[in-house]
């Protein structure tokens, strides 16, 4: 009796402390892939430069290069300067974290498949260019690599551009880029380049375009550097030269893939800004009225703007000037139909080779480029060819440049600003770097210093939070940037 | 011959039966005072054969020939044999129990019942009359006030809301600091399942709120680690140990009915201002959402909107409860009834409760019908069985909340004073079915979202245990008990056609959450008395666990529909966002208990298990954790006797508990990419085209477990013949190396890390007191007071990190939950208004507004600087009156509320002198370094827009949580045995009236701070325009059919 109960226990005892191995082994995770090929990466970050573009930080620079009025939220704030906690979500989700997306690219198609490479290159630059040109001194040469550089250093702006030592400048990153893309390429993007379909030869356009970019931007600070860019790149001829090459970012009516434009200022926001009474009017002075109505809606016949800053009561939403189809694709939600977000372009090209003209003495006419970035940008809207010619008859003197060579960067400037609704980053840069087109401060302007447009957007505080690096107190708004007028 | 009843237990019928010869014996039990002592069980000794004494002390029974020894017993009087012999008539006199301090028992971990006065560490028992009839139908909720060392604090008055325990402090930086459930010794998820963030859901229920009140025998909170160290890790925030009703031996079948009814109000909004209405600067504006407009009875001009162009005057006037009115009156119907009987060999209970609650919001409730059965048997000298199963169904309604486009809330922040908010209550559509809100076109109607946007969580679950024990011989017991806890929550979130939360087009989710719990525990426990030397007591356990918990979610998410009503996934033209998730855990532990008691009064254990996780590197997956406790009572040593001090123990313990990882944080993983967020957001697949993007954690795979150790002192004093009972205790805790998603600065590229760090400290004091001040014949007076004061700090945190986020992601208008090296845990950072160096704001000349703000400063700290609570119970004959206050003191909310409401100009400060100027105080800076005091007049709206900016600055929208509360009140009648004597149907009947929540006074805010929107979380502190409180008051009914 008692030995059987022995037997029983020690049973028990045998099955209960077999500790299993198996059991235990139960960690895979059955959620996530731990590995995915570079292909389906790059429609990731190619959205992503759209966002960058077209989110937050463009949207903003939108209000304050006067193309549109707060009347309330974020839109309302950064009418009057004050601009804290507004760009946390682009710096931490748009910019920084597509960083690293495009170096594990870079790492996984550099030998075998530099096409990928390559664009990543493109990409990453362009990225970059945003960071710098908005905040001034950002991390760099050390951003994306969280186990290498926990804390990553803030480069100098002069740095990121030209490079210096370690620190690969953005300038060279596109060439090696470039190069990359006439590299023998084991797999090519198809479907996955959502811009170009693979077309290897845009990619070059885009790239060498890009370069003008950056070269104009430094071009207050290091003349020689930038004319010497721009002139290979007109060397080399292969550059964006047609609407149809422009970098741009497609997007579709289907919820979820929506334009962010569309989705800020036809679905969730649109009470919260709208067309500027400063750009209709300076549109009206230059005539430009046609161009005008293609960028916003022009209720019951009378385009109705708002003052920048202002705070009387704004017009119902149905009398209020918005954002027309050529920005938003569609008026209504659900969307009827869909615009890309415009990054580099023909026409900014075109100003840009006109402006170099003018300044660095570059190759190239001038006046023909200039005109050249007018049609090109009035075509792009939809504008006719008959509207156009009939504008370039009746307005000879806006069309054409004259005067000193401020008078004539004047000009061009303020051309390429009216161009670049849509894009207003590009705006903004060419506003800080040439004073053009003139725009005076929004009423009751607050933030830093009510009494200059913001320099520079403010510092990111939970970058501040975890990287000592970052200045703090953060950099005043109406400190400029390295090349900053 | 006789029968005893049928038990019934999940299909399972026993019917046991005896057949001899009998006779019948019958008898009288008296106490010391000669009274007739009532429910006295009476029972043949080795036998099942007994019966209870009725209301004169009389009893009859049937005894075979074979009886020899009666045995008489009844809580608080000693146990009385009798020998039967030839006799039929028996006078038996009980007497009280000797024993100073009668011995308590208390149900420890592994569900172990233990002497309280053997336990070197503190627990706190709560009895079922001081959570039954008391306003609430949510265990945790119940708890509130009552229990040193706890801190309680529920999200919000919304039906099912959750509510957040954290026992002695938080003791983990990132992982759950929720105590864990244990019901009849087997643990039972307690979580929360999220659908969305909670700024922009409904409040889901924490899942303890399954529990049926009514059906709860007793809570046992175990409080440290040394009490908790045989749960393992996931005790290591504390037990909270419910044991549910059993059939009492030797009652026959008890059915007793319990019906209850409350409603409840709004409670906790702030004022409002009554002048003023729609519009800004003083200008009317009639789709105005600020409440800047002109001043009510105005001369009507047509400048000010209050005469139309026909020079009529339009109307014009203050809704005064437009705002309040959208909270309804909830109501709250809750029945229980229990079948419960036994003998001392079995014992079992049917309990069926049913809870029907109406919630505070519009279209929004909470149901939950429980069934239980549970059994158990001694089947044979060495065999014993029990087995329960419980079965819940649950359902819970809500609306989102929160700050997002869908939010029914968020839009009564827009209303201003002269808004007919009713109206739009009946009116919230539009015959073609859009919405009808003039305030915004691109939020919705409150209504709309309310009736139109339902949240719906159904939820289905099922515990059962089955414990055997074998003692195969009398000093070995090998028991083995399995408990599975498994539960589907079903959300369904409906946003209609024309809503504004997703841009009109519609939207259908299912969101299914599975969890399966099962635990499985093999406990050998060896016992031998005079062990070595006399009197020494020594029990050894072994005891072998196995956990495993599942989990899997799967959302579909169905965009675009066609039909409008139509709320199947099939009306919908898109799916691409929908997905599943699933998780295992297992753990695998060893443990072993040594206790041994020295003649009653010197107690030492001694604890250790190991436990081998699957969440870990396998080759730091195996952790093993010890304690140590003793208690020593010194009077019963010392043989003290005296008039004050009746009993003594000192207590000391020693306990560590380390704590594994979730699952799946070992590897750097890929996600589907998606940039954006409520204003803008895109998804992939864009079309057919797949996108993925690296997570922005990094894993680590060399994860080891975290570990918290603790220190507890503590007495236990019994004064005055045991009427004042006292118990004290001073912890320490440590945690060190936790298991951490350390932010990173994001321009590494990636937002956290996985990884080992940082160490944080909790110290406190807690006191419970238990005084029985007046004891006479027929008055009673018994007070509890309770009094708990934690300090936390965060020592460190990782190389180089002095500050992050606890929860990445969850910045509100840039105030976030932080840790801080240095600081208490939980510390809200965020910017603040740039002072002067004495602390005075700065203001810009220029503007005579605040100058600019300072990014990283800590603007709020939830911690609380002590709570404590007093419970006052009177017994006049059958009458009881008890109430409950407790009071909080210290401990910050960010208020987006009272901010908001500032903003527009709808609270009553901002009403006050309004046409008069205002100065905001502060300083402002001369040239030479100096100060002189801001003299720049502002409007009163400048003013109070300045003073309400949820971004920018958020210092001003930070008050204090000081708070003084009526939280329960209770008067109950039981009618005298006298009269339910005469009844044929009822044997007790109880009457109470109670109220909850009846009053508070918060000296220091202009809302009830008694809320977070984060409910259940270690995100605390935050009013994110969510649900106010509630005030509870209704009536039950208690019952016990003959």
């Amino acid at each position: 009796m008692k030995m059987k109960r022995y037997i029983l226990i020690i049973a028990m005892f045998i099955v209960a402390f077999t500790s299993c191995k198996k059991f235990i082994d139960v960690n895979t995770n059955p959620n996530d892939p731990v590995d995915v090929p570079a292909k389906l990466l790059l429609t990731n970050t190619t959205i992503g430069t759209a966002w960058i573009s077209g989110s937050y930080l463009g949207r903003a620079a939108a209000v304050l290069m006067q193309y549109n009025a707060g009347l309330s939220g974020d839109p309302n704030d950064i009418d009057v300067y004050q601009m804290d906690d507004k760009f946390d979500n682009a710096w931490n989700f748009e910019i920084y974290t597509t960083i690293p997306n495009l170096r594990i690219i870079i790492n996984k198609t550099q030998a075998e498949s530099p096409a990928y490479a390559g664009i990543a290159k493109l990409q990453m630059a362009y990225i970059f260019s945003v960071a710098t040109d908005l905040w001034g001194d950002v991390p760099y040469s050390q951003a994306g690599f969280a186990t290498e550089f926990p804390q990553p250093r803030f480069d100098k702006q002069e740095d990121i551009y030209q490079g210096n030592g370690d620190i690969k400048g953005l300038l060279d990153l596109v060439k090696e880029g470039v190069a990359d893309l006439s590299k023998p390429s084991t797999t090519k993007p198809t479907t996955d380049d959502i811009v170009y379909a693979g077309n290897l030869d845009k990619w070059k356009r885009m790239g060498n375009t890009l370069l003008l970019k950056l070269a104009i931007q430094i071009s207050t600070r290091n003349p020689t550097l930038a004319k010497s860019t721009i002139s290979d790149v007109i060397t080399g001829n292969t550059f964006i030269n047609d609407n149809s090459l422009d970098y741009e970012v497609p997007f579709a009516n289907s919820t979820s893939n929506q334009n962010p434009y569309f989705q800020y200022d036809i679905v969730y926001r649109p009470d919260e800004e709208m067309a500027s009474l400063r750009f209709i009017n300076m549109m009206k002075l230059l005539n430009d009225t046609v161009r005008l109505n293609k960028y916003y809606t022009k209720p019951n016949g009378v385009f109705t703007g708002y003052d920048n800053g202002n705070n009387v009561v704004a017009p119902t939403l149905a009398n209020r000037s918005r954002y027309n189809t050529y920005v938003v694709g569609s008026l209504v939600s659900p969307a009827t139909a869909a615009v890309p977000v415009r990054i580099i372009t023909n026409y900014q090209r075109a100003f840009i080779l006109a402006e170099a003209a003018v300044i660095l003495g570059t190759a190239g006419d001038a006046n023909a480029l200039y005109q050249e970035g007018i049609k090109a940008s009035m075509k792009k809207t939809g504008m006719t060819d008959a509207e156009i010619n009939t504008y370039f008859a009746t307005n000879p003197a806006i069309v054409t440049l004259a005067g000193t060579t401020a008078q004539k960067q004047q000009q061009i400037i303020t051309q390429k600003y009216i161009a670049s609704v849509g894009n207003a980053l590009e705006a903004y840069n060419d506003f800080r770097r040439t004073g053009y087109p003139a725009l005076t401060v929004s009423q009751f302007a607050a933030g830093d210093d009510p009494n200059s447009i913001p320099k520079r957007y403010p510092y990111i505080s939970t970058e501040a939070q975890r990287n000592p690096n970052q200045p703090n107190p953060r950099i005043r708004t109406n400190v400029k940037v390295w090349w900053g007028l | 011959m006789k029968k005893i009843p049928l038990l019934l237990v999940l299909s399972l019928c026993f019917v046991i039966q005896s057949m001899a010869q009998t006779k019948t014996i019958s008898g009288l039990v008296r106490d010391e005072k000669n009274s007739p002592v009532q429910s006295a069980s009476v029972f043949v000794k080795g036998t099942v054969t007994g019966t209870v004494t009725n209301g004169e002390g009389r009893f009859t029974l049937s005894v075979s020939d074979a009886a020899k020894v009666l045995v008489i017993s009844l809580v608080g009087y000693s146990d009385k044999e009798v020998t039967i012999g030839t006799s039929s008539q028996f006078d038996i006199v009980l007497l009280p129990a000797e024993s100073k301090q009668l011995q308590e028992v208390v149900v420890t971990a592994l569900g172990i019942p233990r002497d309280k006065r053997s336990l070197g560490y503190a627990t706190q028992n709560i009895k079922a009359e001081e959570i039954q009839d008391k306003g609430d139908i949510s265990i945790a909720n119940l708890l509130q006030g009552k229990v040193s060392g706890v801190d309680i604090t529920g999200a919000s008055g919304s039906a099912g809301a959750s509510t957040n325990i954290n026992i002695r402090g938080i003791t983990s930086f990132q992982g759950s600091n929720q105590p864990l459930f244990v019901v009849d010794g087997i643990p039972i998820n307690n979580e929360v399942d999220l659908s969305f963030s909670p700024l922009r859901d409904q409040q889901p229920a924490n899942r303890a709120i399954d529990l049926n009140p009514n059906n709860i025998e007793s809570v046992n909170i175990l409080k440290g680690p040394a009490a908790a160290v045989l749960y393992g890790s996931r005790a290591s925030a504390g037990a909270i140990i419910v044991t549910t009703k059993k059939g009492t031996p030797g009652q026959k079948p008890n059915v007793s009915l319990n019906s209850s009814y409350s409603f409840q109000d709004v409670t906790g909004l702030p004022d409002y201002q009554n002048q003023y209405g729609a519009g800004t600067g003083g200008l009317y504006n009639p789709i105005g959402t600020t409440s800047w407009g002109p001043a009510f009875n105005s001369t009507p001009s047509l400048i000010n909107g209050l005469m139309n162009t026909a020079g009529q005057v339009v109307d014009y006037k203050a809704y005064p409860d437009n705002i309040r009115n959208f909270y309804e009156r909830g109501t709250t119907f809750d029945n229980s009834l229990s079948l419960r009987g036994g003998d001392n060999r079995q014992n079992y209970n049917l309990s069926l409760g049913n809870t029907d609650q109406k919630g505070l919001l519009p279209n929004t409730s909470f149901k939950r019908t429980n069934i239980s059965a549970a059994f158990n048997a001694i089947l044979s000298d060495r065999f014993s069985l029990g087995v329960s199963a419980q079965y819940i169904d649950g359902k819970q309604v809500g609306i989102t909340q929160g700050n997002g486009a869908g939010s029914a809330l968020f839009q009564l922040f827009s209303v201003p004073r002269s808004f007919d908010l009713e109206f739009y209550k009946t009116h919230y559509k539009n015959a073609d079915g859009t919405v009808n809100w003039p305030l915004n076109t691109t939020r919705d109607n409150p209504y709309f979202a309310a009736y139109e946007n339902p949240v719906t969580g159904k939820n289905s679950r099922l515990i059962g245990n089955v414990k055997i024990g074998y003692d195969p011989f009398k000093w070995l017991n090998i028991s083995y008990r399995l408990g599975v806890d498994q539960y589907t929550d079903r959300r369904k979130i409906i946003i209609a056609l024309n809503s504004a939360a997703v841009g009109g087009v519609g939207r259908v989710v299912e969101d299914n959450f599975y969890k399966r719990e099962i635990n499985g525990d093999l406990i050998i426990t060896a016992k031998k008395e005079n062990f070595f030397i006399k009197n020494l007591n020594a029990t050894l356990l072994l005891g072998n666990g196995i956990n495993e918990r599942v989990y899997q979610n799967e959302y579909i998410q169905a965009d675009e529909l066609n039909i409008p009503g139509y709320y199947n996934v099939s009306n919908a033209n898109k799916f691409d966002q929908s997905g599943e998730t699933s998780r295992i855990r297992r753990l695998y532990g060893y443990y072993a208990q040594a206790s041994f008691g020295y003649d009653n009064y010197l107690f030492v254990e001694l604890t250790g298990r190991t436990d081998q996780s699957s969440t870990l590197p396998k080759d730091k997956n195996t952790y093993f954790y010890p304690s140590v406790s003793t208690s020593f009572v010194f009077t019963d040593a010392l043989k003290i006797q005296s008039r004050v001090l009746s009993y003594g123990k000192i207590r000391a313990s020693y306990a560590k508990v380390g704590r594994d990882a979730d699952p799946y944080q070992l590897d750097n993983v890929y996600l589907t990419g998606s940039f954006g967020n409520n204003v803008a957001q895109f998804t992939f697949p864009y079309g057919t085209i797949p996108g993925w993007a690296a997570s922005t954690t990094i894993g680590s795979k060399t994860l080891s477990p975290e570990f918290t150790s603790s220190y507890e002192v503590g007495v236990n004093f019994g004064l005055f013949k045991d009427r004042i009972n006292i118990d004290a205790a001073y912890f320490t805790g440590v945690s060190k190396d936790q298991i951490l998603r350390i932010a990173l600065p994001t321009s590494t590229g990636y937002n956290t890390k996985v990884g080992n760090s940082g160490k944080m400290t909790n110290k406190g004091f807690e006191l419970l007191v238990n005084a029985n001040i007046i004891s006479t014949k027929d008055f009673r007076w018994d007070a509890t007071f309770n009094f708990t004061r934690i300090r936390n700090k965060v020592v460190s945190i990782a190389e180089g990190v002095t500050s992050f986020p606890i929860a990445s992601g969850f910045s509100f208008g840039g105030a976030v939950a932080s840790f801080v090296e240095g600081q208490p845990y939980g510390v809200v950072v965020g910017n603040k208004y740039l002072r002067s160096p004495d602390g005075q704001y700065l203001i810009n000349p220029a503007t005579g507004t605040f100058f600019g703000s300072e990014a990283n400063q800590i603007i709020a700290d939830p911690n609380r600087d002590f709570t404590s609570g007093l419970t006052n119970t009177f017994k006049y004959k059958t009458v009881t009156f008890s109430f409950l206050m407790d009071y909080k003191q210290g401990g910050d909310v960010v208020s987006w509320g009272v901010i908001a409401n500032r903003l527009t100009g709808a609270l009553e400060e901002t009403g006050v002198d309004r046409e008069q100027p205002r100065i905001l105080p502060g300083v402002i800076a001369l040239p030479n370094d100096k100060y002189v005091p801001n003299n720049i007049q502002i409007p009163a709206q400048v003013y109070w827009q300045a003073m309400g900016q949820t971004s920018g600055a958020g210092d001003l929208g930070v008050f204090d949580a000081t708070v003084l509360r009526l939280r329960e009140v209770s008067l109950s009648i039981d009618l005298p045995k006298s009269i339910t004597a005469l009844s044929k149907v009822f044997s007790d009947l109880r009457f109470t009236v109670f109220g909850r929540n009846l009053w508070y006074y918060a000296p220091n805010s202009p809302f009830d701070t008694e809320v977070n929107t984060y409910g259940a979380s270690n995100l605390r502190g935050f009013e994110l325009q969510s649900t106010p409180n509630v005030r509870s008051m209704g009536a039950s009914l208690r019952m016990t059919l003959k």
